[in-house]
């Protein structure tokens, strides 16, 4: 299969009720370059107004990251990225992974502590404390027998099956708890669900939020979170098979529709802005994303 | 010596030779005792105190403690408890009787603490460097990647000055065998070193004279070695020294606020900086000015809000950035309290030896972590001798709120020990039930033995790591080791370290010959801020306290509130949000909170006096609105409140220093009066104002009797009108507050600049000038509403140019 060619657009606007004083934005938007899998032919991340210091770097997960000093008053902030990406198709391997103590055996050899060792993707997250609810959920998923790889699966499609999708049930700070009782909510929403049921069986899982392709090839169906950025599981099934991406909202894995903007434990770890403004007031925000096919 | 000899010793040798310990204090058996040594004899360096003590009777002794304990009052010592009702500030509970320790044995400690601060140093360096201990198998990686201080965005990120830690401290305590062990080390943002020094103070005027013939080191050498060490490591001169809280409702504020008045640094919460072109800034009345050193005593996680705990609300956005360009060096680096990790003493001792290519010289308690496998298995089988606790904690196992249990209890609640900590083990680490050893402590009015844990300090200097001579023990309350805490109802003493040569004696003043007149530093914004809204909240009391009394005095002859007066004062009163119905208004009291909150934030540019002052006046008005009936009684809980309000102004004025926050506060104060005075002259001079509305005016303006001096004539409108809003000798009189005003405006930092004046100034300026020719006649109600909308506007320009 011939590589796909992306021009992805994001706006996103914040728009201040009083005007601030100043602000410092930290954004992580940019498209990853994946050695075999994507890779960022040109990108651009601006503001408007403009910043009065920029700042572009990688952060331990090897995401990017630009921070931008705002020290005018302003009562819209503008930031936009445009990239243009080429993704491979890439073909998963045979079913190489260990079942559970298997994979424990190889947790225990992996002597790192590097941005892609699974110890990092163990232990509870910012966003993600245990659960006793969702870890019950999780162990009624795994039958005898099952490799890490076939639980994911099994977990990515029973969280598709018994969740429904509901763009107003749950807000961004949503704790995985309250949507997992919910039983509805976003592709944040899921993939922090399943991440933490991972992480209850002793499966390294992670968050990756990127974007979706807006329009389908034809014949079908259009993805769920097109709209705005997405987000899916990544799971560490041993050391052979490695890292693998899991799309619990529409339950398929991440393939040429899916293209990676970063990784991290979880959502706290890629927000696409942490912002602090200096002023008082209210603020709204919008997001505007396009995902087109130029090839 | 009334000290009663108690009981009989009952090892015969106890009081052999020594003739000292007639106290009848007798250690626990099977522990060691700081005192008394294993063989049953006095240590030597306890014999001139204990001598000391078994000379004074019970009421000489009472009077030595009430001396310290008076001391640590005065100086407003506290520390900040958390129970069920929130939390609340507590004297200082000092254990009164030193814990002395022979010089010779403090030598050889101190070198092992100094191998271990070394040994932390390293560790830390290599986790947020090369990593190569994981990867040599050293630690295992889960307890970095899982522990929650292992803060990425600071991997691979270089400390200015090229060291993560310089200044630890180390709990340690004193096994059955008579030796030291390490129980916990802190490098986040250790505490106590400032309490010490309290300590010291407060044991020093009890013991005066034993305290003088003692050899004791002192402890002020380390502290300016340390201060000169923090001097030298700035990039620049500019560049200021601060001490980082995370504020006042920290428990350990009073020491931050302490240590930052003792060292000449700045006091700053994260609000106070921002990071401008990577360099950290401090925002003073005078602009940004840079800060090249932090003490940081805020955990680091919450000191970015962007890159670290985006929940942070008392951090400083671009923190790590700023860090990252290397501008600023903070003690100790952020994320170095990863170290601090209890489950990392079980791997230390391999550590060292790896690293410095030597043995630990001071060993830390046996700990194993639970998260291997021969580990567990001599942990499940050695249970009753274990204490279990989280693997990722920071304290020692008596410090961390009942998160640690012994082994003996968790087996009652875990059937199957083996299946429990392997399902739990890496959350899990074990470490050996040690008996602390025990020192004299004052109680029931007797000598008693009580567990002891110490905390000692290592500082890094130009001349390497060094040790403080001293400490802060812990003493706990009953026999048990896990009463130690303070918020367990602990206490802490004094540490004497004893030479048997006379000691250097060191200040921290400056010599004679190295005299020089500085002027205070920059004012920070925020605390600018608080002076600022100090003055206007304690004046807005004020004013309110003396329209209340006018009111209720009549209110007490008429009995009748809707007397014409009462009724058309009751609607002023309406109308700046103050209900006449209630005799203590809940607004009123509202006031006087936020004059003491404003108060709290800035507490260490306040001497105790002043604090107790305000806080006396705040407990008074909230004790008053619960009882206090409206008529006489009212008028006269409101002056006792305002001759408490009066005291506290009036220790202000007797006391502050007249710099830049003493004009904040001033600005605060006369911009507040002006208003009251502006809005009160507009409503009851106005045309057809009830009958008595000039008198009580005059009253509220305390301008009764100037008044008749001056004028000799009954009250008339244009008379009032003279004396309240234009004359210039009147201290309530509008026309006086413009000029305080414009007097102070005038000396505040950039008022004017290449010969042009702020724009605050000018506005100022403007006002006075305008008020200033104006006479009696021209005062309308309208010329009054403009005036108080101006007023309003100087305090817009006033936080435009210096509180933002």
């Amino acid at each position: 299969m011939t590589p796909l060619l992306y021009d992805i657009s994001l706006k996103l606007t914040y728009a201040y009720e009083v005007p601030v004083s100043g602000g410092r934005q930290l954004v992580r938007v940019l498209p990853l370059s994946i050695p075999g899998r994507q890779r960022l032919i040109a990108g651009t991340v601006t503001a408007t107004p403009d910043a009065t210091e920029r700042s572009d770097s990688v952060d331990f997960f090897g995401n990017a990251t630009t921070y931008f000093l705002f020290r005018n008053h302003h009562e819209e902030l503008v930031m936009r990225m445009q990239a243009r990406v080429q993704v491979d198709a890439v073909e998963l391997d045979a079913d190489l992974s260990p079942e559970l103590p298997g994979l424990a055996e190889a947790l225990i050899g992996c002597w790192s502590v590097d941005r892609n060792s699974p110890h990092h993707f163990l232990s509870p997250s910012p966003l993600l404390p245990t659960d006793a609810d969702i870890a019950k959920y999780a162990r009624e998923t795994v039958a005898p027998g099952m490799t890490a790889y076939e639980i994911a699966w099994a977990l990515c499609t029973r969280i598709y099956k018994d969740f429904k999708y509901d763009a107003d049930a749950t807000e961004v700070d949503t704790t995985p708890s309250a949507a997992f009782h919910l039983k509805r909510g976003v592709c944040q929403d899921f993939t922090h669900i399943m991440i933490t049921a991972l992480r209850a069986l002793a499966i390294p899982a992670g968050y990756v939020s990127g974007f979706l392709r807006t329009i389908p090839p034809p014949g079908k169906p259009r993805l769920e979170g097109a709209d705005a950025m997405h987000a899916w599981v990544r799971v560490w099934c041993g050391p052979a098979l490695g890292w693998v991406e899991l799309d619990p909202t529409n339950n398929i894995p991440s393939g040429t529709d899916h293209i990676v903007v970063g990784y991290g434990r979880d959502y706290a770890d890629v927000a696409p802005v942490i912002g602090r403004v200096r002023g008082y007031g209210s603020h709204t925000t919008d997001q505007a994303v396009d995902v087109l096919l130029v090839a | 010596m009334t000290i009663a000899n108690q009981s009989q010793s009952q090892k015969g040798n106890r009081s052999g030779g020594t003739g000292s310990d007639s106290s009848g204090y007798q250690p626990l058996t099977g522990i060691a005792d700081e005192m008394v040594a294993a063989d049953g004899s006095v240590r030597p360096v306890w014999k001139p105190l204990l001598a000391a003590l078994n000379r004074m009777d019970e009421a000489e002794l009472a009077n030595r403690f009430a001396r310290a304990d008076r001391y640590l009052r005065d100086a407003g010592v506290y520390f900040r408890a958390y129970d069920k009702d929130g939390n609340t500030e507590r004297s200082w509970p000092l254990s009164h009787i030193p814990v002395l320790i022979d010089d010779a044995e403090w030598q050889a400690l101190s070198r092992g603490l100094v191998q271990r601060a070394e040994l932390l140093e390293h560790i830390t360096a290599d986790i947020y460097g090369e990593n190569e201990l994981v990867k040599q198998g050293f630690l295992p990686p889960g307890l970095v990647a899982g522990n929650p201080e292992f803060l990425r965005p600071l991997v691979g990120v270089k400390p200015a000055g090229g060291h993560f830690l310089h200044f630890c401290s180390f709990e340690i305590g004193r096994g059955p065998d008579g030796k030291w062990w390490v129980l916990a080390d802190r490098t986040q943002a250790p505490s106590g070193a400032g309490f010490a020094l309290e300590n010291r103070v407060a044991t020093a005027r009890a013991f005066s004279e034993i305290y003088g013939e003692t050899h004791v080191e002192r402890l002020a050498g380390f502290f300016r070695d340390f201060r000169d060490t923090l001097q030298a490591s700035r990039q620049s001169p500019e560049d200021r020294i601060a001490v980082l809280t995370p504020g006042i409702a920290n428990e350990t504020y009073f020491e931050h606020a302490y240590i930052a008045r003792y060292l000449g640094f700045m006091l700053l919460e994260g609000e106070d900086l921002s990071v401008v072109g990577g360099k950290v800034m401090v925002r003073t009345v005078s602009g940004l000015k840079p800060v090249g050193v932090l003490w940081r005593r805020m955990d680091a996680a919450f000191a970015d809000p962007l890159e670290l705990n985006d929940r942070s609300r008392i951090g400083t956005p671009g923190m790590v950035e700023a860090l990252r360009a290397g501008s600023v060096s903070v003690v100790n680096a952020m994320g170095a309290g990863i170290v601090e990790t209890r489950a990392f003493l079980a791997f230390m001792p391999a550590i060292c030896r790896h690293l410095l290519g030597e043995k630990q010289i001071l060993p830390s308690i046996a700990t194993w972590w639970c998260g291997q496998k021969s580990e567990r298995e001599h942990v499940a089988r050695h249970l009753d001798r274990m204490i279990i606790g989280r693997a990722f904690s920071t304290t020692p196992f008596f410090d961390d709120k009942d998160q640690s249990q012994r082994g003996t209890d968790l087996r009652k609640s875990h059937a199957d020990i083996v299946n429990y900590l392997a399902s739990q083990g890496p959350n899990l680490v074990a470490q050996e039930a040690v008996t602390l050893s025990t020192t004299p402590a004052w109680v029931d009015g007797r000598l008693q033995p009580r567990p002891i844990s110490l905390r000692v300090f290592a500082a890094r200097t130009r001349d390497g790591w060094t040790i403080m001579p001293g400490g802060f023990a812990r003493i706990g309350t009953g026999r048990d080791a896990a009463a130690m805490a303070m918020q367990a109802g602990g206490s802490a003493a004094d540490v004497w370290i004893v030479n048997s040569k006379p000691v250097a004696r060191t200040t921290l003043l400056a010599t004679e010959d190295s005299f020089a007149r500085a002027m205070p530093g920059s004012l920070p914004s925020r605390a600018a801020d608080n002076l600022y809204w100090l003055g206007r909240y304690i004046e807005r009391a004020e004013g309110a306290l003396r329209i209340l009394r006018a009111w209720h005095s009549r209110y007490a002859e008429a009995a009748d509130a809707s007397e014409p007066l009462l009724k058309d004062v009751s609607n002023y009163l309406h109308e700046v949000d103050i209900d006449s119905t209630q005799a203590v208004p809940e607004s009123l009291v509202a006031s006087i909170g936020s004059a003491l909150y404003s108060a709290g934030n800035i507490r260490d540019r306040f001497s105790p006096d002043g604090w107790m002052a305000l806080n006396d006046l705040s407990t008074t008005a909230k004790k008053f609105r619960a009882d206090v009936k409206a008529g006489d009684d009212a008028t006269q809980a409101m002056t006792i409140l305002l001759r408490k309000l009066a005291g506290f102004a009036g220790l202000v004025h007797e006391n502050m220093y007249r710099f830049t926050g003493w004009r904040f506060l001033t600005i605060g104060r006369t911009l507040e009066r002006g208003l009251h005075m502006t809005r009160l002259l507009g409503h009851l001079s106005k045309p057809g104002a009830p009958d008595g509305a000039l008198d009580m005016l005059l009253e509220i303006g305390d301008s009764v009797m100037t008044h008749r001096r001056r004028y000799n004539v009954s009250t008339a409108h244009l008379t009032v009108t003279d004396l309240l809003a234009l004359d210039p000798l009147n201290p309530r009189s509008v026309l006086y507050q413009l000029n305080e005003i414009k007097r102070e405006a005038e000396l505040l930092p950039g008022s004017i600049v290449h010969s042009q004046m702020s724009e605050f100034y000018r506005a100022t300026y403007r006002l006075q000038a305008r008020l200033a020719v104006m006479t009696p006649e021209e005062l309308t109600p309208s010329v009054y509403a403009g005036l108080e909308s101006d007023l309003e506007m100087l305090s817009n320009l006033l936080a435009q140019a210096y509180l933002g």
